[in-house]
C-alpha cells in the first residue's frame, strides 16, 4: 500500500517541477519556488533533462537568424518620405478650408442683425412673403457650411486613392 | 507597461511632428525585429515585405496616436498585427486565430514539411532550418506569443496589449506554446521528425 502512495508523491513532485520550469520562463519564480526547484533538479535526472531541453529549445529560438531582404529598409524609407511629403502638401489645403469656413461663420454671426434688416427692407420693397425671406436668410447662413462640406467631401476619394 | 521615459516621450513628440529623420532611424533600428515578427506571423516572405512597408506608412500616418507611455516596439507590433488581421478579414477570415485554430483547443497543426514554404526558404543553415521546421509545427496562436515573449522579449502585459487579449489568456497560450515548442524542438533537433 505504501509503494503506490510513494509513487504518487514522486509523480506529484515531477509535475510540480515541470510546472515551475515552465513558470520560470513564462512568469518568473519567487525565491522559495526557485530554491525548491533548484534542489529538486539536483536530485532528479528526469526533470533536469526537461529543464535542459526547455533551455535548449529557447536558446535555439533566440539565436535563429533570418536573412533580411536587401533594400527593404531603404524602400520603406523612400515610401515613408514620399507619403510624408503628400501629407505635408495636403495639410495647408485642409487648414485653409477650415480657416475660410471659420471666418465665414464668424462674419455671418457678427453681421446677422444687419443682414436680416437688409432682407426685411428688400422684402418690403419687393413685396416678398415673410416665409421666403426667412428661407433666404437661412440659406445665406448655410452657404459657407455647404461649400466647406462640399470641399471636404471632394477630398475623401482623393485620400482613398492615395492610400490613406 | 511603464515605459514612460524621456526617450519614449521624445519619440512620441517626433512621431507627432512626422519627423522624417526619426522615421528613418526607427526603420533602421527595428527592421530586423519587425520583419522577423511579420515573417513568423504570415509565413510568407513577400507578404511580410509588403506588410513591413505598410506598417511604416501607418506609423507615419498614425504617429500622433503613440503616447510614449508604452514601449515603441509593442505599439509597432500592434500596428503590424492589425494590418495582417485587416488583410485576413478582407479574405473573409475573421481573425488570425480562426485562420489556424478555430476552437483554440484543437491539437497543434502539423505543417507539411515535404513542400518547403517561403518561411523555409528565408532561414538558412541547418540549425536554423531545424528551428524553423519546429516553429512551423506550432499553431500560429501559440507561435505568435512564443515569438513575442522569447524572441522579442516583450513583457506579458505588452504581449496582451499587442494581441488585444487578457494577460491570463496570454499566459495560457504561452504555457501551451512552450510545451508545444519543447516537444517539436526536441523531436526536430534530435532528428525525430525531420
Amino acid at each position: 500500500m505504501n509503494k503506490p502512495a510513494g509513487n504518487s508523491r514522486s509523480a506529484d513532485l515531477h509535475v510540480r517541477a515541470k510546472q515551475l520550469i515552465d513558470q520560470h520562463h513564462v512568469e518568473g519564480l519567487a525565491a522559495p519556488e526557485r530554491e525548491w526547484l533548484d534542489a529538486h533538479l539536483q536530485n532528479c535526472a528526469e526533470c533536469c533533462a526537461l529543464a535542459e531541453s526547455t533551455e535548449s529549445a529557447l536558446r535555439a529560438l533566440r539565436t535563429v537568424s533570418i536573412p533580411f531582404p536587401s533594400g527593404l529598409a531603404s524602400r520603406a524609407q523612400f515610401r515613408v518620405r514620399l507619403r510624408a511629403q503628400q501629407l505635408l502638401e495636403r495639410e495647408p489645403r485642409s487648414f485653409a478650408v477650415w480657416a475660410i469656413a471659420g471666418i465665414s461663420w464668424a462674419l455671418g454671426i457678427a453681421t446677422a442683425p444687419y443682414i436680416w434688416q437688409l432682407f426685411v427692407w428688400a422684402g418690403e420693397r419687393l413685396h416678398v412673403p415673410k416665409l421666403a425671406l426667412q428661407l433666404g436668410f437661412g440659406l445665406w447662413w448655410l452657404i459657407p457650411a455647404l461649400i466647406a462640406g462640399g470641399i471636404l467631401l471632394a477630398e475623401i476619394p482623393r485620400r482613398r486613392f492615395s492610400g490613406n | 507597461m511603464g515605459a514612460d521615459t524621456s526617450d519614449t516621450r521624445a519619440l512620441a513628440e517626433g512621431l507627432k511632428r512626422r519627423d522624417p529623420e526619426l522615421l528613418d532611424q526607427l526603420i533602421e533600428q527595428y527592421q530586423y525585429r519587425l520583419f522577423r515578427y511579420l515573417l513568423y506571423l504570415t509565413s510568407h516572405r513577400e507578404r511580410a515585405e509588403d506588410f513591413f512597408q505598410e506598417t511604416w506608412i501607418r506609423v507615419l500616418e498614425r504617429g500622433h496616436q503613440y503616447d510614449g507611455k508604452s514601449k515603441f516596439e509593442a505599439w509597432l507590433f500592434t500596428i503590424a498585427r492589425n494590418l495582417v488581421i485587416d488583410w485576413q478579414r478582407q479574405r473573409k477570415v475573421q481573425s488570425l486565430d480562426t485562420l489556424t485554430d478555430p476552437a483554440q483547443e484543437a491539437p497543434l497543426q502539423i505543417a507539411d514539411t515535404r513542400n518547403p514554404s517561403p518561411l523555409h526558404a528565408a532561414i538558412g543553415d541547418q540549425q536554423d532550418h531545424a528551428v524553423r521546421v519546429a516553429l512551423e509545427k506550432i499553431a500560429l496562436i501559440y507561435r505568435e506569443v512564443v515569438v513575442l515573449r522569447f524572441h522579442e522579449e516583450l513583457q506579458l502585459d505588452e504581449i496582451a496589449a499587442v494581441m488585444h487579449l487578457p494577460v491570463s489568456t496570454v499566459k495560457t497560450r504561452l504555457y501551451r506554446g512552450l510545451e508545444a515548442m519543447r516537444v517539436v524542438m526536441t523531436e526536430t533537433l534530435t532528428g525525430g521528425a525531420a
